[in-house]
């Protein structure tokens, strides 16, 4: 794990790292959904992206990978040359029916020139690789979306809410994917509401509220920060003191 | 190979065998071959390459537009809808070259649908014409295979220009319910709408007799129709009549080629 953010980081400010949101806006007509956000994600890092529903979580995943344009602010890409800089899982992962997961996959990897061998393996799809995307369930679709991601060894990984849906099991799969990831040297963000796996994977935490970061950091130095005992308690008293209290559509399941 | 072109080409794969795999495309290819061997068999008794050109002209004038839109309406529409033009914004694949992709993919199964039929009936009449000349001659009067190759060309041509707007309007559709409507808006268009837009502007003396051939290539069909009659047509059948300029109808085509590829590439660009 590299070097951990101390809580004591301003909500606002840019961090360094491969890719860097600077005073990101984003505006739907009079609504502001991303209001002035900045964060950076470092490489070999698991950084989790928590917050209410319509917080903002996946608006931000969305201009963080380059598929909206913020109203005011920027996002650039510090990492190294790659075919693919960005890879992105979408909150519902869905797939050309008719084609088998290899298939699908072999697509994607002509896209950028790579071989895709090894791919299913990855995420445990190796069995299901002559299964046609829409026979496959759900939690393998989410998967066959992760490998999709990592086409390409993008140096920065964005998943949105990779484990909604799936079971616990199949859930903390996605959860030490992620980490492996990280460990082979990707910048890693996901968003997730089960707050028990984001303390127990993430090395870094953004708590988003009102399209802000109303706090960000270890888990560790988050909870030392609030005084209590879970991730649970400091994402409540973050989200709390941000004056902007909406966590009922939060569980921790 | 460039990655551009690789991408293009991976994306023109992936159209390709989702039409060479869909059970509606086939049915689409067996119904277009049995209309089209159907109307060159029963549509003249005369087994000759003119006037089955000639038989052919008014059906495939409305089955060359349906299929085209048929295999086009909805695949841009479709990727929109499932989040993976989203996904694909993460590839080094511009708009471009997804575009062209995918309309290549579906140009190239598009040919196929309309190419064996047509070089079906082609066979047919080479085995069955009982005055085909044994060399390609194209002067004027002699009935020869290279009307029918020119017409096939032609009927090719059209279907292109129809598939761009077919991807257009798919490119603009927000729903699986708005591609059907675009897509029957296009092809009621194409088929009939310019055409009637411009007789009634031709009744109206808004069109002037002297323009109407000019006014004409405008319309896809028409600039298609007026294309076959100059440059197969009238080739074997000595007539002074005009009814089209070709280069006007070249130029008609392929204003609404280029429209239609602009129109496709702003709208998902500005999504």
């Amino acid at each position: 794990m590299t070097e951990q953010l101390t809580h004591q980081t301003e909500p606002g400010t840019v961090d360094g790292g491969v890719l860097v949101a600077d005073d990101l806006s984003r505006q739907f007509g009079s609504v502001t959904v991303i209001d002035g956000l900045s964060l950076g994600l470092e490489a070999g890092e698991l950084h989790a992206l928590v917050g209410p529903n319509g917080s903002g979580k996946t608006t931000l995943l969305q201009l963080l990978a380059g598929i909206d344009s913020p109203t005011a602010g920027a996002v650039r890409y510090e990492g190294p040359a790659a075919p693919r800089k960005i890879g992105y899982l979408p909150q519902r992962p869905s797939f050309r029916p008719g084609f088998t997961a290899r298939e699908t996959l072999e697509f994607y990897t002509a896209l950028v020139d790579t071989d895709p061998e090894g791919l299913l393996d990855r995420v445990g799809l190796a069995d299901a690789a002559d299964r046609r995307v829409d026979e496959l369930s759900g939690g393998m679709v989410r998967l066959l979306g992760l490998a999709q991601a990592t086409v390409g060894d993008p140096p920065v990984i964005l998943l949105d809410e990779p484990g909604s849906g799936l079971d616990p099991g199949m859930r903390r799969r996605m959860a030490e994917l992620g980490r492996e990831l990280a460990a082979d040297g990707a910048a890693v963000l996901y968003s997730s509401h089960d707050l028990e796996l984001v303390e127990a994977h993430s090395d870094r935490v953004f708590v988003v509220d009102g399209g802000s970061i109303v706090d960000r950091g270890a888990p560790d130095s988050l909870r030392g920060a609030y005084g209590v005992e879970t991730l649970w308690d400091a994402f409540e008293a973050a989200v709390d003191s941000s004056g902007d209290l909406d966590v009922i559509g939060v569980s921790d399941s | 190979m460039s990655d551009a072109r690789q991408a293009v080409q991976a994306v023109a794969a992936r159209e390709l065998v989702t039409v060479a795999r869909s059970r509606a495309a086939l049915v689409l290819f067996v119904a277009v071959t049995l209309a089209v061997v159907a109307v060159a068999l029963t549509g003249s008794s005369d087994p000759r390459y003119l006037p089955t050109t000639v038989d052919l002209l008014l059906p495939l004038e409305v089955l060359v537009p349906a299929v085209a839109v048929a295999l086009g309406y909805r695949t841009i529409a479709a990727d929109v809808r499932r989040g993976e033009l989203d996904v694909l914004e993460t590839y080094p694949v511009s708009t471009r070259g997804y575009v062209a992709g995918v309309f290549l993919g579906r140009l190239t199964a598009l040919v196929v649908i309309l190419g064996i039929p047509l070089a079906l009936v082609g066979v047919v009449l080479a085995v069955t014409s009982t005055d085909t000349p044994s060399v390609l001659a194209a002067q004027r009067g002699v009935d020869s295979p290279l009307v029918f190759v020119r017409f096939a060309v032609l009927t090719l041509l059209y279907a292109l220009v129809v598939l761009a707007m077919a991807l257009a309007a798919s490119a603009l559709a927000r729903s699986r319910r708005s591609a059907l409507v675009l897509a029957i808006v296009v092809l009621g268009f194409v088929v009939v709408g310019l055409d009637l837009l411009v007789i009634r502007g031709f009744a109206g003396g808004f069109v002037g007799s002297d323009r109407l051939t000019a006014v004409l290539a405008l319309s896809p069909t028409s600039a298609y129709r007026g294309l076959v009659f100059e440059t197969v047509i009238s080739t074997a059948i000595d007539t002074d009549l005009r009814q089209a300029v070709p280069l006007f109808n070249v130029l008609g085509l392929l204003l609404w080629t280029g429209l239609s590829f602009g129109v496709t590439t702003v709208a998902l660009s500005s999504r």
